[in-house]
C-alpha cells in the first residue's frame, strides 16, 4: 500500500507530498551538472556531458545548451527528449511573442511560459511530469541580466550563481562561499540593478572552479564540457556557444584555479 | 486600380559576378498623394540574403514580421542560416497557404548562396517563383524596369558596375513611373559583406 500515491502525478500522499514530481526531480539530480553565474558584464553557462563513449556519433554539436531565443539561452539538465520539447515549444513561444509585439520577450515571461507548462503535467491526470530543470541564462532591456532556475514541479527562481544536476549542493556551497557580492555598496547613475561585483572573467574563473570540484574526472576536458556566455554587444544581447577549441583555451587559462582539486 | 497599385513601389535585383544587387524605390503613396519618401521596402533575411517585397504597404510590414519569425524558427531548429533558394520556396510556400485570399506582395529575393554564387527570384501574389539569370523586377514600375534592365543589363558585372547598372536602371525607370519614386536605397551583397548606398532621386 505505500506505493498507492506515487503512481499518478495528480494524488497528494497523506503528507502532502507528489511523490511523482519528486522522483523527477530525483532523476535530475543523477544528471549532468549545469552551472551557471551572473556577472556585471553578462552570464557564464558551462554544462557537463556525462557518458561519451569513443564510439558515439556526435550528431548535434551542443546537447546541453540551446539558444531559446536572440536573448535567452538554457542550459539543460535531466531527460533530453523531454527537454527538447521544452526548447520547441518556448522557441515558438518567444518568436510569437516578436511576431505580436516585434520586440524581444523579457526572460522572465519566457521561463514563466514554460514553467507553466512544466505545471500543468504535474497537475492534469495520465500523464508524467516533465524531467528536466532549466537554467536560463538571458538579457532583456527592463531588467537586464537574468539567471533563472526551473524544476519538473514548476517554480522558478532567480540566481546570482546557482547549479542543477548533480552534486548540486556541492556546487551551491562552493558558489555561495567565493561569489564576489557587492558588500560595498556603489552608488551613481552607471550602477545597473545587478548588484554583482563580478567581471565576465571572474564568472569564467568560478564556472570553472566549481566544474572542477563537482565533476567526477581526472582532468577536465572539453569533450565533456559545455561553455556557453551571454554578454551585450553594441546595446544588444550575444550569445556565444563556445567551441570545443575555445573551451580548451578556457580551462588552459584558469588551469590555476582547476588544479589544486587533483592535488587534495 | 488595381490594390496592387495602390500604394506604389520599384524593386529590381541583379545578378553579378560572385555579386547581386537588389534596390527598391522609397515612396509609400496612397494612390496619387504621396505619404512617406523613407518607406522600407526591402529587408535583410540572413546576412547575405535580402527580399524586398513591392505592393500593397500594410502586407509588407506583416509580410516581413512573418518571415522573420519563420527564419529565426529555422535557424534554430536546423543550426545554420537559410539559403536565398531554400528561403524563396518558405516564401512561395506561405503566399500560396494564403491561395484565395492573397498577400498583395510580389516578393524579390536576391542573395548569395553557400558557395558564393548569385541567387535572384521573384514571385507573384501567390508564390509562383520565377528563377532568373540575369535580373527580377516588381511595383508599378516593372515594365520601365524591364526596358531598362533590358538595355543595360549586361553578364558578369562586378560590384561597383553593377551598382551602376542597377542605380541608373531604377532611376530611370521610376521617373516613368508616378507612383514610385522620391530617393532610392540599393544594396550590394558580396561574399566581403553588404555595401548599402542611398540614392537621391527626382522629389517630384
Amino acid at each position: 500500500m505505500a506505493r498507492r500515491y506515487d503512481s499518478r502525478t495528480t494524488i497528494f500522499s497523506p503528507e502532502g507530498r507528489l511523490y511523482q514530481v519528486e522522483y523527477a526531480m530525483e532523476a535530475i539530480s543523477h544528471a549532468g551538472t549545469v552551472i551557471g553565474v551572473l556577472s556585471k558584464d553578462g552570464i557564464v553557462l558551462a554544462a557537463e556531458r556525462q557518458a561519451t563513449s569513443n564510439l558515439l556519433e556526435q550528431s548535434v554539436d551542443n546537447e546541453k545548451i540551446y539558444e531559446m531565443n536572440e536573448n535567452v539561452v538554457a542550459g539543460v539538465a535531466g531527460h533530453a527528449a523531454d527537454a527538447n520539447i521544452l526548447i520547441n515549444q518556448s522557441r515558438i513561444v518567444a518568436q510569437r511573442y516578436l511576431l505580436k509585439y516585434d520586440s524581444p520577450i523579457p526572460v522572465e515571461q519566457l521561463v514563466r511560459n514554460l514553467c507553466d507548462l512544466k505545471q500543468g503535467y504535474t497537475q492534469h491526470g495520465g500523464l508524467r511530469p516533465f524531467g528536466v530543470a532549466f537554467l536560463c541564462a538571458g538579457w532583456d532591456s527592463a531588467l537586464g541580466f537574468q539567471l533563472y532556475q526551473s524544476d519538473p514541479a514548476g517554480n522558478y527562481s532567480s540566481w546570482k550563481a546557482t547549479c542543477i544536476g548533480e552534486n548540486n549542493n556541492n556546487a551551491q556551497s562552493i558558489l555561495k562561499q567565493e561569489y564576489k557580492d557587492d558588500d560595498k555598496e556603489e552608488s551613481g547613475p552607471n550602477v545597473k540593478s545587478v548588484g554583482s561585483q563580478m567581471t565576465m572573467d571572474d564568472a569564467l574563473k568560478l564556472t570553472c572552479q566549481v566544474l572542477s570540484k563537482t565533476i567526477d574526472t581526472a582532468k577536465l576536458s572539453s569533450e565533456k564540457l559545455e561553455f556557453a556566455t551571454l554578454t551585450l554587444k553594441s546595446g544588444k544581447p550575444c550569445i556565444h556557444v563556445y567551441t570545443s577549441s575555445e573551451i580548451d583555451e578556457v580551462l588552459k587559462t584558469y588551469e590555476s584555479v582547476i588544479k589544486p582539486a587533483d592535488n587534495q | 486600380m488595381s490594390i496592387m497599385q495602390y500604394n506604389g513601389s520599384a524593386i529590381v535585383a541583379m545578378a553579378g559576378k560572385g555579386c547581386v544587387a537588389i534596390a527598391a524605390d522609397k515612396r509609400l503613396g496612397q494612390r496619387a498623394l504621396t505619404v512617406d519618401t523613407e518607406f522600407q521596402k526591402v529587408f535583410p533575411i540572413t546576412d547575405r540574403t535580402y527580399i524586398g517585397l513591392p505592393g500593397l504597404a500594410t502586407d509588407v510590414k506583416t509580410l516581413y514580421d512573418r518571415f522573420r519569425m519563420r527564419v529565426n524558427l529555422y535557424k534554430h531548429n536546423e543550426e545554420r542560416t537559410i539559403e536565398p533558394k531554400t528561403f524563396s520556396h518558405l516564401v512561395s510556400h506561405m503566399l500560396y497557404e494564403r491561395r484565395f485570399g492573397p498577400y498583395f506582395v510580389e516578393p524579390v529575393v536576391a542573395g548569395l548562396d553557400k558557395n558564393d554564387e548569385p541567387y535572384i527570384c521573384g514571385m507573384d501574389l501567390i508564390g509562383c517563383i520565377n528563377f532568373a539569370k540575369d535580373f527580377i523586377v516588381g511595383g508599378t514600375a516593372s515594365d520601365n524596369l524591364y526596358g531598362m534592365c533590358e538595355s543595360l543589363w549586361e553578364p558578369e558585372l562586378g560590384p561597383e558596375d553593377l551598382f551602376e547598372t542597377i542605380s541608373q536602371a531604377l532611376l530611370n525607370a521610376v521617373d516613368r513611373d508616378a507612383l514610385s519614386g522620391w530617393g532610392a536605397v540599393v544594396h550590394i551583397i558580396t561574399p566581403e559583406g553588404v555595401i548599402t548606398r542611398d540614392l537621391k532621386g527626382r522629389m517630384d
